[in-house]
């Protein structure tokens, strides 16, 4: 396996970082939420 | 009043702690005891062992947080645990007088981190042996001065090798040797020096990016990614070699000797090597109240503590049966002993162990550091105050039930800078739980590259030093 051109693009792609940035962190800590924490 | 005592405060001991202190710090004496003064943010001495961070950014004192927590502080090495009923203390040497301290207890939480057995592997680490560590703060340190003067060499013109990875063919934390190896290649693509080393991946993982959990599994688009094909990308990427499923036997001057899966002896030659070493539990003495040697009761034979797993089922049974897998982290003998983070003994590896035909096992341990160590910080600490305050336990959280976050840093720069995000759920496949050969939440695992991940990581050492300073909203910090 080998990352495309375009998929080291988006993986620099400041704007696109942003959402993936806001994204991850929504999904870690619902995730993190979800899992049993008792 | 109950008397508790904590032994350790690393991510563990010290996430115990402060939950206690909160908890029940006002009413009950919690005590901590710790060779160490300062609390060590850990996963930020990657960055200080390539010269990116200043030691001093990854450290506080701990006594003004325990002043606030209700805690009392003990800068002192334990060296005995007494747990018999009627004279339960811990016997400890306090740091700088040498003085004998003693820690009366009801309940006991033993988290005192791992035993870095450089020793295990003859001619590993920095202070008897040849290669860096970067396990420890002064390791990073001399680790980042070592790796500064190799830069310099290679300034002058000089051609250098370097491998990192693991030194011992049971070694664990296989994370901080990828996230140490791939810092290194972005510091020399910067210094405009990659160009002079050629760097090896040396692991003792069944597969790349196996990283001790049996690889990481997603669900994207349809498709089944594995970390094993994401992480060969990367190493292709930055032109890094790798050989896996390597033990490392034995380190002499600039020459590593390993053994690999199918029994072949070989060397590698090196300038600078970062390699993990085994770990083991702390060599605490334990003694019961006659005087004789109790440790069999307490711990297994690397020395971490017994706990409320099941013991002794072989790889493919382990495998299938995720109960096995402790959720109180009690001690089956003395139930006002408790073991947290690196000091549980788990039932077994989660990756597929392997045994050459010179009878060598190749297999990585159980990592137990990080996300997992807090919760399970957490979880103890609850535990022990429920029995203080109700009389029993209401918590409970197996690593087959367990979600574990991981940001993996490929360079720190903000702004080309890198990481790997990796959600696991759950850390330790329930394949009873979970309908698939990975016995994961597919959906919920996570495995993404990009600047993002970079931003997260410097995020996350501005958010859990805040939250182990104990400061304004600590709590609803995720562990």
């Amino acid at each position: 396996m080998e990352f495309s051109p375009a998929e080291k693009f988006w993986m620099n792609f400041k704007l696109y970082q942003l959402w993936r940035f806001i994204v991850l962190n929504i999904k870690i800590l619902v995730v993190v939420g979800k899992s049993k924490r008792s | 009043m109950a008397k508790v005592v904590v032994i350790g405060a690393g991510f563990a001991g010290h996430t115990a702690a402060l939950y206690l202190g909160s908890r029940i710090g006002r009413m009950h004496e919690v005590t901590v005891i710790s060779n160490r003064d300062v609390f060590g943010y850990v996963p930020s001495w990657v960055w200080v062992g390539v010269g990116h961070m200043k030691p001093e950014q990854t450290i506080f004192k701990l006594k003004p947080v325990y002043d606030r927590m209700n805690v009392k502080f003990v800068h002192a090495s334990a060296k005995e645990i007494h747990p018999d009923v009627g004279d339960q203390y811990v016997l400890g040497e306090e740091v700088g007088s040498g003085k004998d301290v003693r820690l009366d207890y009801d309940y006991l939480i033993v988290a005192p981190g791992p035993l870095l057995n450089f020793a295990g592997t003859p001619g590993l680490g920095p202070e008897n042996g040849f290669t860096h560590s970067i396990c420890s703060l002064p390791h990073a340190i001399k680790t980042r001065d070592a790796y500064l003067a190799l830069c310099d060499r290679m300034k002058k013109g000089e051609q250098v090798k370097i491998v990192i990875g693991t030194g011992h063919p049971g070694a664990t934390c296989q994370g901080a040797a990828f996230e140490y190896i791939v810092n290194v290649h972005k510091d020399l693509v910067k210094k405009g020096l990659r160009d002079k080393a050629d760097i090896l991946w040396l692991s003792n993982e069944p597969a790349l990016g196996d990283f001790g959990v049996n690889g990481v599994q997603i669900k994207r688009n349809g498709i089944v990614q594995k970390s094993d094909e994401f992480i060969k990308a990367v190493f292709n990427d930055h032109g890094i070699r790798y050989q896996v499923q390597t033990g490392v036997t034995k380190v002499e001057e600039g020459k590593i000797h390993w053994q690999n899966y199918e029994g072949d002896e070989g060397t590698t030659d090196f300038d600078f090597s970062m390699l993990i070493p085994q770990f083991k539990g702390q060599p605490f003495k334990y003694i019961g109240k006659d005087g004789s040697d109790i440790s069999a009761k307490l711990t297994n034979p690397a020395g971490f503590v017994l706990v409320d797993g099941k013991y002794g089922l072989p790889y493919p049974e382990l495998a299938q049966t995720p109960e096995a897998w402790p959720a109180q982290y009690q001690n089956p003998t003395y139930k006002n002993v408790f073991a947290a983070g690196i000091a549980f003994a788990p039932p077994g590896p989660i990756s597929k162990p392997f045994t050459n035909k010179n009878n060598l096992a190749i297999a990585p341990a159980p990592p137990r550091t990080g996300m997992v160590s807090g919760v399970i910080g957490r979880v103890v600490a609850l535990n022990v105050a429920d029995l203080i305050t109700k009389g029993e336990m209401t918590h409970s959280e197996r690593m087959t039930d367990m979600v574990a976050a991981c940001i993996a840093s490929m360079g720190d720069s903000l702004w080309d800078g890198n990481a790997v995000v990796i959600v696991m759920h759950p850390v330790v496949p329930d394949r009873k739980k979970f309908n698939n050969e990975f016995g994961r939440d597919l959906f919920t695992s996570h495995l993404e590259m990009g600047v993002s991940g970079a931003w997260m990581k410097f995020m996350l050492h501005h958010t859990f030093i805040w939250k182990f300073k104990a400061l304004p909203g600590w709590t609803l910090i995720p562990e």
